[in-house]
């Protein structure tokens, strides 16, 4: 049989679903692979829909409006055109392709155009050919019972005294929510349906309270837990955006996708897989599809990338860069969708096995967390070497590798992210390679290392009113320490912080004037990379040098400190 | 074969079964590592339940102890090696110089008045609260009462010249600069360890912000600030500005019940010392308001319940069921701001106050490690001596001949480290009794 594509066409209630009528009334033929799905605007179509769309099997999609200057809305078709470019560019990203992403302006009246562009649209489609996504085949996983969650989070511990929720970011702005009565709720059986309630979708899992908790009760694993025990992910209700990233890093888990996501690292030093064991690879993550799901706030985030690579090259170092990589699958993971993470992790595991690599480093501190942590329990022999490009920095200097040219003079402060400092227990790494830029003086802010606050939102879950709230009153702590800016190495709080800034504040409240970057920048910048040419002694790992049987010069580099194994021991423990 | 009996530490449980052995008749040493015995009691202001004046019923034992016809007090002093077994142990100990002559000495202080750095050095036996100099006598009731120079602070040993004025001011001409440690070998038949306890130090709980405000205190240095024999002569005042704090809050369980901290045990008397310090507040400034965050009231001992209630009705104490989460100042007062979780009522509060007391665990002391490996004596996983059987030898280890007593065996309040020190004399001296019999049996046999 012939392929027939199928078509989801958003239109309009004004003008697209009016011409489509119209072309109905009128016994206008075209091809009938076309759903209609009828919006008020336009400018209601998200990007999410756009991709679930794509994700659910459709071979097109189709958003139909009114002419510019037409909406009923006044604009929304403008902000439905801005929508749709930059879906389009996702669509590229992931290997789907934007041609099979039409915009069109419809006329109540103009049931000809529409008829003749779902014409042409097949005919395009019939092309391309179909949707090459399929759902990969998963296993399913039974979600852990409360008792399970209870037992092995040691939240039977729990004596009830309430300091995690004396130290809860979101509880202090929120008093709906108290991770105390969470627990002390399940504990004693007082809810019977913990999972259909907003309290565990409301935790940023920061681990603030389990910092502080004297019983360890692991709340976030609690939460983890509990979250798979809810199915609500998979309704988009809990994601930010509708749950556009949900979607992609879902596209990302099926079988058939080719991503086209590497284009950003044209004129740099990489490459697609490792010729010697010491050779490391730089995990990327979803820092491309941040740059155009978040470019209205300038989320910085392929300057991470390219800064990363860029230190990378000036130490000799050319790392592999997968074409075909997949998000690491934290979100899904914090989200409760265990089924698509564990299919996640699967498909890095063996592109990276195939990349004959061993050592990976990160400059997105959650990836680190998932590979270091969550990779091992699903993934057989797992023994891959991590680290987090402070690390390798700080390491990179005290063997010489690099070194900073460049004076900065600028007062800096710096944003423990979660997921690196209590998390993984890394503080002294970014702050080493802070302060040892020439001019530039790292002062602290009231609460900082383990004592950090939250960025305020985690891994898409809701953001609301307490996020920005958290936002703001943490940046206000940052500008009373009189930095010029603050500092962080976790691309999501830039994002967060950078969103703040941008004007999504609580009406009553003023942006705080200071500045937010990754530390990559200022590091590249002290180095005045890129354009650093690597010296002869900091080559990358040539065999000529292997041979000579040399010590491998960035082989230390992978190893951690004592200190901080131990520390990230203590943790796991 | 030895009668005499060992007594490691001179704490109020070590001096109790000092005067129980010399009362009986045998020859005791008491080796202290500290230049005055009395231990932590001799610097506490109060104890519960009855108030009494903590010092005023310790140094009477203190002198009837460092008097005593049987017992010979060793200050200052440690043990160093251990051998032999039950009834016939010898024991090295290293008597640290004092670089004064204790026989000489009389105590007037004229040799800490004449210092250069009289008043420049923090006091240990006040936390660090009051000043000394570096000759110094530890405390006013200080047993024996004899001045020690500190080498670590005295400019003759740090930099190598110094006026010396002390030579000059002490007219019994006890001061030694040349004065060796020195050592001494005992013979004895068995041995009491009653080495005491140490406070958890409460820096690194971040979020009570200890070391980081000059208002949060932990109860040793609240101890000495409201003692009339302390730094300010029992004027509680704030360390920031000198003035008399009127909301007082008193944190319970820090480092205490906590299992990351390493210390999973109750303390067993915060909930009653943390009662007292907020009754003393009341007491010395009548109009003090005070919090006492509590996660459990453990008031288990004759009369403590009554205490809690008293501290409750009477001192208008308000106990609150919370443990803080965080503990912020404001930068202009100095004023402490405790964000706590009610959980009886629910929800965040926040709560201003002018000082916070932190209720810091008790932990092993320091060198324990070092002593149980002289000893041969085992210790369980928090560091704390073991008893060979908790249920039905409390006061025995696994060493034969050598006890053990007091808060060195886990936390415990000052009544049970005088039973227990009791206990340990009785048990020292049975087996002095029993070492003795066989001893007897076996010349007998002889015949």
């Amino acid at each position: 049989m012939a392929f027939e594509p199928r078509i989801i066409a958003f239109t309009c209630n004004w003008c697209a679903y009016a011409g489509a009528d119209y072309a109905g009334v009128s016994r206008i033929q075209y091809p009938a692979n076309v759903r209609i799905i009828r919006v008020m605007c336009s400018g209601r179509i998200e990007p999410a829909f756009i991709l679930k769309a794509f994700e659910s099997g459709a071979d097109g999609v189709l958003v139909g409006g009114c002419h510019e200057a037409d909406c009923h809305y006044k604009t929304g078709n403008m902000r439905a055109k801005e929508g749709v470019e930059s879906t389009g560019r996702l669509l590229d990203l992931l290997g789907l392709g934007s041609d099979r992403l039409r915009i069109k302006w419809v006329n109540a009246n103009e049931g000809e155009q529409f008829a003749e562009e779902i014409t042409d649209f097949v005919k395009a489609l019939k092309k391309l050919g179909p949707n090459p996504l399929k759902k990969a085949r998963q296993r399913v996983l039974k979600a852990p019972s409360l008792d399970d969650s209870i037992e092995s989070t040691n939240a039977m511990l729990c004596v009830e005294c309430g300091k995690c929720t004396a130290s809860c970011p979101v509880a202090r702005r929120n008093p709906e929510f108290s991770p105390r009565k969470l627990v002390e709720y399940s504990l004693e059986n007082l809810v019977s349906d913990l999972e259909k309630t907003d309290g565990i979708w409301e935790c940023l899992t920061c681990a603030t309270c389990e910092e502080r908790c004297p019983f360890d009760v692991r709340f976030s694993d609690f939460i983890y837990q509990r979250r798979v025990a809810s199915k609500e992910i998979r309704d988009n209700k809990v994601g930010t955006k509708s749950g556009l990233m949900y979607s992609w890093m879902r596209i990302m888990a099926s079988e058939g996708i080719r991503q086209n996501r590497t284009s950003f690292t044209d004129g740099m030093r990489i490459k697609r897989s490792a010729s010697s064991k010491n050779d490391i690879m730089y995990f990327v993550g979803c820092l491309p599809y941040y740059e155009i799901s978040h470019s209205y706030i300038r989320p910085g985030s392929l300057d991470i990338a390219k800064n990363t690579i860029s230190i990378l090259n000036a130490a000799g170092i050319t790392p592999v860069v997968l074409e075909n990589e997949c998000c690491c699958g934290h979100d899904l993971l914090a989200a409760g969708d265990t089924e698509s993470f564990e299919t996640l992790a699967k498909k890095n595991a063996k592109a990276i096995k195939e990349a004959g690599v061993r050592r990976v480093v990160f400059s997105c501190p959650e990836g680190y967390l998932t590979f270091s942590r969550e990779y091992p329990r699903v993934i057989k022999n797992w023994d891959i070497d991590v680290m987090h490009i402070t690390e390798l920095t700080s390491k990179l200097l005290d063997e010489k590798k690099i070194s900073f040219n460049k004076t900065l003079e600028m007062k800096v402060t710096y944003q423990d992210p979660c997921r690196l400092g209590r998390h993984m227990g890394i503080y002294e790494a970014p702050r080493k390679v802070i302060n040892s830029i020439p001019g530039v003086e790292l002062v602290e802010m009231k609460h900082s290392g383990a004592d950090a606050i939250c960025c305020g939102v985690s891994s898409w879950v809701l953001c609301g009113a307490t996020s920005k709230c958290i936002q703001i009153d943490r940046l206000e702590e940052a500008c009373s320490t009189g930095a010029d800016a603050l500092l962080t190495s976790c691309p999501k709080c830039l994002i967060h912080f950078r969103c703040a800034l941008s004007g999504k504040v609580p009406t009553e409240r003023e942006k705080p004037a200071i500045d937010v970057h990754d530390i990559t920048s200022i590091i590249a910048k002290a180095m005045k990379a890129p354009g650093v040419k690597s010296t002869s002694e900091a080559k990358p790992i040539s065999k000529t040098e292997k041979k000579k049987g040399k010590p491998v010069p960035t082989k230390k580099a992978a190893k951690k400190s004592p200190k901080a194994q131990e520390s990230v021991k203590k943790k796991q423990g | 074969m030895s009668d005499s009996v060992l007594v490691i530490g001179g704490g109020v449980c070590g001096i109790q079964a000092s005067l129980d052995l010399g009362d009986k008749g045998y020859d005791v040493y008491l080796v202290e590592k500290k230049p005055s015995i009395g231990g932590r009691m001799a610097l506490l202001d109060k104890v519960f339940p009855t108030n009494d004046c903590s010092i005023c019923i310790l140094a009477p034992k203190m002198i009837t102890c460092f008097n005593h016809s049987k017992i010979e007090v060793i200050t200052y002093a440690e043990v160093e090696k251990l051998q032999g077994r039950s009834g016939n142990f010898s024991v090295r100990v290293r008597k640290h110089s004092r670089y004064i002559d204790e026989s000489k000495c009389t105590g007037c202080g004229s040799c800490a008045e004449e210092c250069v750095l009289s008043n420049r050095i923090p006091n240990e036996w006040d936390e660090g609260l009051g000043k000394r100099a570096a000759v110094y006598i530890p405390f006013a009731q200080a047993v024996p009462r004899a001045a020690l120079v500190d080498p670590e602070s005295c400019l003759l040993f740090t930099k190598g010249k110094c006026k010396s004025k002390c030579l000059t001011a002490c007219a019994r001409e006890a001061i030694d600069f040349k004065m060796k440690d020195e050592i001494i070998n005992l013979n004895v038949g068995s041995i009491i360890v009653a080495t005491g306890l140490d406070i958890f130090d409460p820096t690194p709980v971040t979020e009570y912000g200890y070391g980081r405000f000059e208002n949060v205190i932990h109860s040793m240095e609240y101890e000495r600030l409201i003692n009339a024999g302390g730094p300010t002569g029992g004027n509680l005042t704030r360390r920031s500005d000198g003035e008399r704090p009127k909301r007082i809050a008193y944190i319970q369980c820090v480092g205490a019940r906590d299992l990351k901290s390493g210390h999973p045990y109750c303390c067993s008397v915060c909930c009653m010392y943390a009662t007292k310090d907020a009754m003393l507040a009341y007491m010395h400034n009548g109009d003090t308001e005070n919090f006492i965050f509590y996660t459990d009231i453990r008031a288990f001992g004759r009369g403590f319940d009554e205490y809690i209630r008293r501290g409750r009705d009477e001192y208008k104490i308000k106990y609150i069921r919370a443990r803080p989460g965080e503990i912020t100042e404001d930068e202009k007062t100095k004023n402490l701001y405790i964000w706590y979780d009610d959980t009886e009522s629910g929800g965040v509060k926040k709560l201003e106050v002018e000082m916070v007391v932190l209720s810091v665990a008790f932990v092993p002391p320091k060198g324990i490690e070092k002593l149980a490996k002289t000893l041969g004596v085992e210790s369980d996983k928090f560091g704390f001596f073991k008893a060979r059987d908790d249920l039905l030898a409390p006061m025995d280890t696994n060493v034969p001949g050598v006890f053990i007593a007091g808060a060195c065996t886990r936390p415990m309040d000052v009544t049970d480290a005088v039973t227990q020190g009791g206990a340990a004399a009785d048990r020292a001296a049975h087996e002095i009794e029993e070492n003795r019999a066989k001893v007897e049996v076996k010349v007998g046999k002889e015949r």
